[in-house]
């Protein structure tokens, strides 16, 4: 059946699946503007009277926006209809890799042809099996080719979405039941003993510090810190996704408990890592309490293995610095920090292979992904409403192709400064990137010739490797800044 | 009273007779049969017969009854049955069980032993997802909606805060797993006999719970070991020399739980094994310095680590360059990591033939022994040493 379908997807490979098509708007100053908006690109080079576009924004000049390509062909359609109808019906981008030969300015008209360069054979992906469709775009100016864009979605059947057994059930009897009743109304009890004032956790009918059998409970404040912690990674269990933390926290009270550590990737959960009490519904029955990390803050200081209390003073002082001087989270360098030469502000003659760029962390905020979709003029239902997302089996909105592929140049151009140009980007796409989470990004210069180099960029999020991919990148030397490797 | 004073048990028993199966991955029999055989074997390696046996001792976690074993061995009547809980932490408290017996006249000759399929049969390692509401599933069930299910994780809990408490790296477990492999290496009856590791093949080792590695992590086994205890005086009479029972102890902590002990003051060390180390020395008039080996239960690296520290041999945080520098010989059998895991009893077999003089890997000059047992659960141990 499917061998069948194969043969009649492969006869599109060669034909064409735009001709002569015309973007629906020139260049022009104001999507520019609320592209670098959504993507926190504050680059020069791209405002002002001698403005270019972001050169990642090639795709997004030929995009149809919320009315729909006009330019397609027949082929293009045909081929996607057939997929459509033999169940491949959603669609995902996968890989991007573009060049970029003259800068395009507001004001200029581009035209494109699109080619399908390739139809895969039926694949098994994480998603569902489905075909890579590859389509290969010239964008030129009149007759001058300025950009070239291979682009690669993957069409597939959705995979009936795994249901996950429900989680192990807390265990509870007469002693103990007092606790989950608690955190079904979202309070989290401590036991204290009548006699003498103990707190204690776990719930046991007698106090170890007296010996009383008279209790009440006082409610905890939900602050707390990291005391110890593990990875989860083997055996699996079903109601799991293995790698997970397991934290084992200390409350404000002083009491212990066991929990999950939220907001902040399994890697990244550290020993003294404030933390504060949230309440998750895992299923119809089960409420828990989870324990949320206090921002990329917390983690520095945890990974300073400091546990000595805070002070408020000290806390803002240290918020205030961090404004005034962003600095990196140590997290994202440990180990290589001390060792890695940093790329600041230099030339590609300055760079060499091995260095390592700064990593760049975003928080991926649902409006980051709403605007970079509608920057992009990507109105595909699964980058903006969550609703229709998750009738398409994914768990909420998630990042287009085009805000990843714009992340990717303004990380560059940002540490390597506005004269900076960029040459080719290539990337590929891996875990999503979902509302709630932080991507981190960071680079290697892989190969230097004369002004050129090659930068090996990845984008790690709480769930994988978001975007791995190339940068090619011409960083001239006579307008270099004079600014040299800090 | 021994928590606090000597107690009166030094010198009046012995172990008298060792024999095990086969240590496997799948033993094709039944757990009685295993109990059964090894439980023969150490008769006749005591040169005893089972009419001579008037008691038996094993875990609460094992499958084969004493009254079934003793039937199917060839057993009459039994004046003492005793099972002691607390998973692995039975092994050496099965002796003193069987001593205690004897020095009060209970009992003659007792055999303690245990026996299972638990690699090919009841896996521990794969994890618990539910428990009954008895006392002790709540214990465990604070841990289970979240995930922390596995033997390893309840350990890497307090191993992650072992590392941090002494700014180490998980390297220092390393060094218990490549000392186990270096003597199993040398151990015919090691499941990985011939098979030694470097640090470096530990460190590649692919992670089961961080900070644990699989390498951090002993085996699952099929198999099973028994142990004949008698007084030292009927011992004298026997085919070999009796290892001599010098002290033996339980502990159990302050706020301890079984694996989860996660409540209490210090998860860097061993509270319960303090409470056993303290009478060993004390009965046994001894100290670290006298001890010629350690037979230190090793169902994963970090808690030898500590065992070492609370029995004094070295300062807190100091225990991965003791065993680094190899200051004492240590699990000289291939531990539970290189040998085998029969829930530490076949480590106390390993204590008996160093007395006598007897092990593949013979200490030259082993006069006193150290044995221990599970730990993170309450424990045991014993101090083994030569007739005097």
């Amino acid at each position: 059946m499917s061998d069948e379908l194969d043969g009649r997807l492969k006869v599109y490979e060669g034909r064409p699946a735009a001709v002569a098509s015309r973007g629906k708007d020139p260049v022009n100053a104001p999507m520019i503007r609320h592209w670098c908006e959504a993507m926190g690109d504050t680059n020069p080079a791209y405002s002002g009277p001698d403005a270019i576009a972001p050169p990642t924004m090639l795709q997004a000049w030929t995009m149809g926006g919320l009315s729909g390509h006009t330019a397609r062909t027949g082929a293009y359609d045909e081929l996607l209809g057939l997929l459509d109808e033999a169940g491949y019906t959603s669609v995902v981008a996968t890989d991007c890799e573009q060049e970029y030969l003259r800068p395009l300015r507001p004001g200029d008209e581009i035209t494109f042809d699109a080619v399908i360069e390739a139809v895969s054979e039926r694949k098994a992906t994480k998603l569902g099996a489905g075909y890579f469709v590859t389509t290969r775009m010239d964008v030129r100016i009149g007759t001058d080719l300025a950009g070239t864009h291979r682009f690669r979605i993957l069409k597939y059947a959705p995979a009936p979405r795994r249901t996950k057994p429900p989680r192990p059930r807390p265990v509870v009897n007469g002693d103990n039941a007092g606790f989950w009743e608690g955190v079904r109304r979202r309070a989290l009890l401590i036991q204290r003993c009548i006699g003498c004032g103990a707190l204690r956790h776990p719930w046991l009918p007698g106090c170890n510090a007296c010996g009383g059998l008279e209790w009440d409970t006082v409610e905890a404040s939900g602050e707390g810190t990291v005391y110890s912690y593990v990875v989860m990674h083997h055996p699996p269990f079903p109601a799991f996704d293995p790698p997970y933390a397991v934290g084992l926290i200390e409350l404000a009270e002083g009491v212990r408990m066991i929990g999950n550590v939220v907001g902040v990737p399994y890697d990244k959960v550290r020993i003294g890592l404030p933390v504060r009490l949230e309440f998750q519904d895992c299923d119809e029955e089960l409420v828990l309490p989870v324990w949320r990390a206090q921002e990329a803050q917390g983690i520095q200081e945890a990974q300073g293995i400091q546990e000595a209390p805070q002070t408020q003073e000290a806390q803002e002082a240290r918020k205030i610095q961090q404004t005034q001087k962003p600095q990196p989270p140590r997290g994202m360098t440990s180990g290589a920090e001390a060792t890695a030469r940093r790329v600041t502000s230099g030339t590609a003659k300055r760079m060499k292979p091995g260095d390592e760029l700064p990593p760049l962390k975003i928080p991926i905020t649902r409006t980051l992904i709403v605007a970079g979709a509608i920057a992009s003029r990507d109105y595909q239902d699964v980058h903006h409403d969550p609703e229709l997302a998750r009738e398409k089996g994914s768990p909420d909105v998630f990042m287009n192709i085009l805000t990843t592929n714009g992340l990717v140049g303004r990380y560059l151009t940002d540490h390597l400064g506005p004269t900076t140009v960029l040459r080719r980007v290539a990337i590929r796409l891996g875990a999503p990137n979902y509302p709630g989470d932080t991507m981190v990004l960071t680079g290697t210069v892989e190969e230097v010739t004369d002004d050129t180099a090659t930068v090996r960029v990845v984008g790690a999020n709480g769930i994988g490797r978001h975007v791995t991919g190339t940068v090619t990148v011409t960083v001239p030397t006579a307008t270099a800044p004079a600014g040299g490797v800090a | 009273m021994s928590a606090r004073t000597r107690d009166a048990l030094s010198g009046r028993a012995a172990i008298v007779g060792v024999g095990a199966t086969e240590f496997s991955k799948d033993s094709g029999r039944s757990e009685l049969r295993l109990a059964v055989e090894a439980v023969r074997a150490a008769l006749d390696d005591a040169g005893l017969t089972p009419g001579d046996v008037d008691g038996m001792v094993t875990f609460t976690m094992d499958t084969s009854p004493e009254i079934t074993v003793a039937q199917a061995c060839g057993m009459g009547e039994l004046s003492f049955f005793s099972r002691v809980h607390y998973g692995g932490g039975a092994a050496c408290a099965t002796i003193q069980q069987a001593a205690l017996a004897i020095a009060t006249g209970v009992a003659d000759v007792v055999v303690c032993y245990r026996a299972f399929n638990e690699r090919s049969g009841r896996r521990f390692g794969s994890g618990v997802q539910h428990r009954e509401p008895s006392a002790e599933g709540v214990a465990l069930g604070w841990s289970l909606p979240f995930g922390l299910l596995t033997p390893a994780s309840w350990v890497a809990m307090a191993a992650q805060r072992y590392l941090h408490t002494y700014g180490l790296t998980p390297e220092a477990f390393g060094h218990v797993a490549v000392m186990d492999r270096k003597y199993a290496a040398t151990n015919p009856a090691a499941y990985f006999h011939g098979r030694p590791i470097t640090l470096a093949d530990h460190a590649a080792s692919r992670w089961i719970v961080e900070p644990l590695r699989l390498l951090d992590c002993c085996q699952e086994t099929d198999g099973g070991q028994a142990l004949v205890v008698t007084s030292v005086e009927r011992a004298r009479d026997l085919p070999h020399p009796p290892a001599v029972i010098a002290a033996a102890a339980q502990g159990a902590g302050r706020g301890q739980e079984q694996m989860t002990s996660f409540y209490r003051d210090d998860l860097a060390g061993l509270p319960e094994t303090a409470v056993v180390a303290r009478q060993l020395w004390r009965t046994a008039g001894l100290g670290p310095g006298e001890i010629d080996l350690g037979i230190l239960y090793d169902h994963f690296t970090p808690f030898v680590l500590m065992q070492l520290e609370e029995f004094g041999f070295c300062a807190k945080g100091e225990a991965g360059d003791f065993v680094a520098e190899e200051r004492l010989p240590l699990n000289t059998h291939g531990g539970q990591l290189g040998e085998a895991y029969l829930h530490g009893m076949n480590g106390i077999a390993e204590g008996v033939r160093q007395v006598r003089g007897t092990s593949v890997n013979q200490i030259p000059g082993a006069e006193r022994v150290l044995v221990t047992a599970g730990t993170g659960v309450p424990t045991s141990g014993l101090v083994l040493a030569t007739d005097v």
